[in-house]
């Protein structure tokens, strides 16, 4: 394995001390002059018509500069296809914005908003996807008649993935020794909630630039995807440390087009900022997951055909959904070796806040559902996960269809070795018993284990472009859109350029995450950091070493291909001796610029495995995580440090503990969500945390320079499945709701007896 | 938030004369951890038109060992109770309760007066105004509580009527267990109830005007034994599924007297006084303990989804007892 300087060892990350004493400005500390602040009034129906709306009260409180309704707000839109106005006169979830306001003070605009008077018109509403497809059941959108949207999404290209269709189900459930089928959901529609809720301020210069600020993940995005639908203005993104994004705050319009409308009809920036109830029941969800589904399998474990009908419950509009499930339905294949399929997936709006983008992209939402549909079958063959898992996870050479609608073939690595270290580790041999045993009974107390598996060829999605500015004081600057959302990519492709620049990592710095200064970034998503964003970077890095060495030969006599550089140092191979600072060929008035850009490429799928130990108090419920395992081949790790970090990251924030107790709880008569606060929407402490290891292994994969591929948004996705698989083993009985709250497990092991049910 | 006047009260006196003069419309706050939230989210009906800070009130966070026993000052802090050693010797189990209660950050500004006095956390009567609106549940003076046929599963089992919130207190429940308690002042004067007395299917007795300025509690026996056990889905931060609380005395091995209570199960704290009936006399085997745990909350009538909170009442009270008859402060059942 290569020897690097900096790729490999644990660096400190540049933004590290900043944030840890308080020094960095979030968007919520940022204040520019003459900046006014925006509130929402939201909707107490979950469907509804406004049949009269007057502001004229709320425009005469002394410093309210702006009210917008539906029948004065730009018609700017949003979602997938395109088609959520900012305000709309029909009103879809408990919470959707019923008018905007921007006045002088966050109190002021607050009470303004009481002072909008709104007649509704409520109309039924539907929660449940496959009620929503009923003939008879309320419409949400004429133009998707039935509350069925069209699958096609044009960013995908004209063949874009729909339905996983390979081979003939009915010869392969035929060729089958035995079928399994059963409805799986996942359906607890946990919200992501990064600590630092969404937000933008938008400024006008006259009215055809628009600057916007925000903690958008991929902030040159918030640039291409919305001028154009805004009237083709020139918009100016200047991106943030992101407080988080776990996906979520990628998709920017839910936040930058209020802003932007406000702005402009009062003349004036302005502040829009989600508070914590907001951010919690008026933003992105995950998407509901259901899955009715049959499996033939033979006895040796191989399955012969996998169908089922894919409900996939969006919410009061698609922000994302159907891209999503394009990803889910590739993911799926990476996971199963099956010749046979045909899973039809369908994405259904209903009267609830609206799913978005989360990490696990579709993938987790659908084996979450899927992967419990699987052990029916492998606990009936009587297989162990591991090796289930181990013999159909995409081998190189091994083919899919991705999104694109394409078939790919993989020409990364076999993820064999991670499993098997990821077992030994975790200590998979002793533990497994066999299906529905627990791994251990200690009186009332009973433990099981469990294991997930998930993967992406995302990871080389869509198109990165960095430059490289080499100034002659020996110093580098990396020209990039890549916002910093946590996980030290920023330092990250630091260390990339300072590695083949060979200049100390403190010599080398990004531009800030600002459209007019750097080129096309389609942001951290994907998992594509490492690999898509790393080759731009690595590439501009390389392009800019090359035009240094041009710049210099003529000083050495000599072809540029035999010089070196070193620290700002150039030299000819071989001979130390010829030493050169940069600034002796590039002399004090020169710049060079280096170009990178990567291009998209779905061949090099990645890998991540979760195994899980629960105990279960059998007595009150309690499913307690224990200890949790991530088992991952990363090709070459770029810092230790970040990378454990992103694979610590695996429990909250819609992931392993969507298994546990994060749900978000919806009142279905009332259309609410109950749970908007910190309290009761159950997110794991810092003081709780399960013992965690993880099984890093480095095989050297085809990707870049650096051989990496990295891990990503994948590191929580195979864990709730293995929660599920775990607690099932551990009570000796088949439980597969999430999140596994007291109630169901007690209701699991017949605790919980008729008599005492009242109600439904 | 939304403006109002805010009153520094400098004497217990001066709180009652300017809660009278509000006549309702003003609110005392001590620590503020429940009371802000309440005004961030605008979860009441009617906006307080004047916050009466008590923290200036001089005398009231002191902890007093006298004949008796020990009188707590109503703006003692939860980590002030939690750090003294007049508590831990002569009430440990209302040190473990308070020990529960949310962060450590909460527990250094909450006081046990207002840990009493909290309002229900309910998510119905919480839910905050921001997002459609506040619900005019019951509580509140509307007609219904939706908790009934709704998501109820944190609401009371037994002892509700027409509203289903549970007292979310556990210092409640612990003071309860030891029999306590308070004195409470107001404009008319001054008078001693029992813990046990203070709640009420809506909240408490507090007249408009009156405040609970202090907490007494006997000293137990020399051979009284003390429990507190919580359920919640988290360990730290949140309140509880079901608590319980016990005092119980034992001679040769032998019940003499017992005291229990559960706590998450109803609008007030619980004494179970047929299980602590049946305990009187009787060894504390795992047999008895069982047998007393199905005595508890019999005739509950739990809603749709929350039954299952007896199972957890239940083992809990049986934890509790084993606890006792081991030493083991209930640990080694759970």
């Amino acid at each position: 394995m290569t020897e690097y300087r900096f790729i490999g060892k644990a660096t400190p990350r540049k933004d590290a001390l900043d944030i840890v004493t308080g020094k960095t400005k979030f968007i919520n500390d940022l204040s520019i002059p003459n900046m006014l602040y925006g509130k929402a009034l939201r909707s107490p129906l979950p469907h509804a018509l406004i049949k009269s709306i007057d502001t004229s009260e709320a425009l005469a409180l002394k410093g309210v500069k702006a009210v917008l309704t539906y029948e004065n707000v730009p018609d700017w839109l949003g979602g997938l296809p395109l088609h959520v106005r900012i305000l709309d006169r029909k009103l879809r979830y408990v919470g959707a914005a019923v008018a905007l306001v921007a006045a002088e003070t966050e109190e002021i605009a607050a009470e303004a908003l009481r002072h909008i008077k709104v007649e509704y018109e409520s109309l039924p509403a539907v929660y449940d996807s496959e009620e929503a497809i009923e003939p008879d059941a309320p419409q949400l959108y004429e133009q998707f008649p039935g509350n069925v949207y069209p699958l096609e999404i044009q960013a995908f290209g004209p063949k874009s993935l729909r339905e996983i269709a390979i081979g003939d189900v009915d010869k392969g459930f035929a060729e089958a020794d035995f079928i399994v089928e059963g409805t799986y959901t996942y359906e607890n529609i946990p919200n992501p909630l990064p600590p630092e809720p969404p937000g933008a301020i938008a400024a006008w210069e006259g009215k055809d630039t628009l600057t916007v600020w925000s903690a958008s993940q991929g902030p040159h995005m918030v640039k291409v995807s919305l001028q154009k639908r805004m009237g083709s203005i020139n918009l100016q993104s200047l991106g943030s440390p992101v407080g988080a994004s776990y996906g979520t705050k990628y998709m920017s319009w839910q936040y930058v087009l209020p802003a932007a409308a406000l702005a402009q009809a009062a003349g004036r920036p302005v502040k829009y900022y989600y508070e914590n109830p907001e951010h919690l029941a008026a933003f992105s969800l995950r998407l509901g997951s259901r899955i009715h589904g049959k499996v033939g399998m033979k006895k040796n474990g191989d399955v012969t055909a996998l169908s089922g009908d894919w409900f996939v419950n969006t919410g009061a509009s698609s922000e994302t959904a159907q891209a999503m499930v394009s990803v889910g339905c590739g993911e799926a294949q990476l996971m199963l070796r099956c010749p046979n399929w045909s899973l039809k997936p369908k994405v259904v709006c209903t009267n609830r806040t609206a799913s978005g983008q989360v990490r696990g992209f579709g993938g987790q939402e659908l084996k979450c559902a899927l992967i419990p549909l699987l052990t029916l079958g492998m606990e009936k063959a009587d297989i162990d996960p591991v090796e289930f898992f181990k013999k159909n996870y995409v081998k190189p050479g091994e083919g899919y269809y991705w999104r694109d609608g394409f078939w790919w073939e993989s020409r990364g690595i076999d993820y064999t070795g991670a499993i098997e270290k990821g077992a030994a580790v975790f200590g998979w041999q002793e533990k497994w018993q066999g299906w529905l045993k627990p791994s251990s009974v200690n009186g009332v107390k009973r433990r099981g284990v469990g294991v997930g598996v998930h993967g992406n060829a995302d990871v080389g999605e869509d198109v990165s472009e960095a430059y490289v500015r080499l100034d002659p004081n020996g110093t580098a600057t990396i020209y990039s859109g890549l916002a910093e959302h946590g996980t030290g990519q920023r330092s990250s492709i630091c260390k990339m350029v300072a590695e083949v620049l060979q200049l100390p990592l403190e010599r080398v710095f990004v531009t800030p995450t600002d459209s007019r200064i750097n080129p096309f970034e389609y942001g951290p998503v994907g998992s594509r950091g490492t690999y898509a964003i790393g080759s731009a970077v690595i590439a501009a890095a390389e392009d800019a070493k090359r035009q240094l060495f041009e710049k210099m030969a003529p000083k050495f006599k000599a072809a540029p291909e035999v010089l070196e550089t070193e620290d700002g140092m150039v030299w000819v191979k071989g001979q130390p001796g010829t030493r050169l600072p940069w600034m002796k060929g590039m002399r004090y008035d020169s710049t060079i610029m280096g170009h990178g850009r990567f291009e998209p490429d779905f061949t090099l799928p990645n890998f991540m495995m979760i195994f899980t130990e629960v105990e279960v108090d059998t007595e009150t419920g309690k499913v307690d995580l224990v200890r949790v395992v991530g088992a991952t081949d990363v090709g070459q790790v770029i810092d230790p440090l970040y990378l454990t970090n992103q694979l610590n990251g695996c429990l909250g924030s819609a992931g392993i503990d969507s298994a546990i107790f994060e749900e978000t709880v919806f009142d279905t008569r009332l259309g609410r969500i109950m749970n908007a606060n910190m309290i009761d929407y159950k997110w794991r402490t810092f003081a709780e945390l399960p013992e965690m290891e993880h099984a890093i292994l480095e095989t050297p994969i085809p990707s870049h320079r650096f051989q990496a591929i990295g891990v990503g948004e994948i590191a929580p996705s195979p864990g709730p499945s293995a929660v599920l698989m775990a607690v099932s083993n551990a009570i000796g009985t088949r439980i597969h709701k999430y999140p596994l709250t007291p109630d169901k497990v007690l209701a699991a092991l017949g605790k919980i007896t008729k008599q005492e049910r009242r109600g439904n | 938030m939304k403006r109002f006047t805010h009153v520094h009260a400098g004497s217990v006196d001066e709180a009652a004369q300017l809660l009278a003069q509000y006549e309702g419309k003003a609110r005392l706050n001590a620590g503020g951890t429940d009371l802000l939230g309440v005004l961030k989210d605008r979860i009441l009906p009617a906006y307080p038109e004047a916050i009466i800070n008590i923290k200036t009130i001089p005398g009231l966070s002191t902890i007093v060992e006298d004949k008796e026993g020990l009188t707590i000052g109503a703006l003692t802090t939860l980590a002030e109770l939690i750090h003294s050693p007049l508590i831990k010797d002569f009430c440990p189990l209302l040190k473990e309760a308070a020990i529960t209660v949310a962060s450590p950050q909460i527990r250094n500004m909450a006081t046990i007066g207002g840990n009493l006095c909290q309002d229900t956390r309910c998510w119905y009567y919480r839910y905050p105004d921001q997002i459609g609106g506040a619900i005019q549940c019951f509580r509140k003076g509307g007609g219904t509580c939706p908790a009934v046929s709704g998501e109820n599963q944190y609401n009371a089992v037994t002892g509700a009527k027409r509203c289903y919130a549970v007292c979310p207190s556990d210092t409640a429940i612990a003071l309860t267990a030891l029999g306590a308690a308070l004195t409470v002042t107001g404009t008319k004067g001054t008078r001693q109830l029992p813990v046990e007395e203070f709640y009420t299917p809506l909240g408490n007795i507090l007249a408009p005007d009156e405040m609970v300025t202090a907490i007494h509690i006997e000293k137990p026996g020399p051979t009284a034994t003390q429990r507190f056990l919580k359920f919640t889905i988290r360990k730290p931060i949140d309140f509880a599924v079901v608590s319980a609380a016990a005092m119980i005395t034992l001679e040769q091995g032998v019940c003499t007297d017992a005291r229990i209570v559960l706590g998450a199960v109803a609008p007030t704290p619980v004494r179970e006084l047929r299980v602590e009936e049946f305990l009187k006399g009787k060894e504390l085997t795992e047999e008895v303990a069982a047998e007393a745990a199905g005595l508890a909350l019999q005739g509950a009538r739990p809603l749709s989804k929350n039954s299952y909170k007896l199972e957890i009442a239940r083992t809990l009270v049986k934890r509790m007892i084993m606890g006792h008859a081991c030493g083991c402060q209930g640990n080694c059942h759970g």
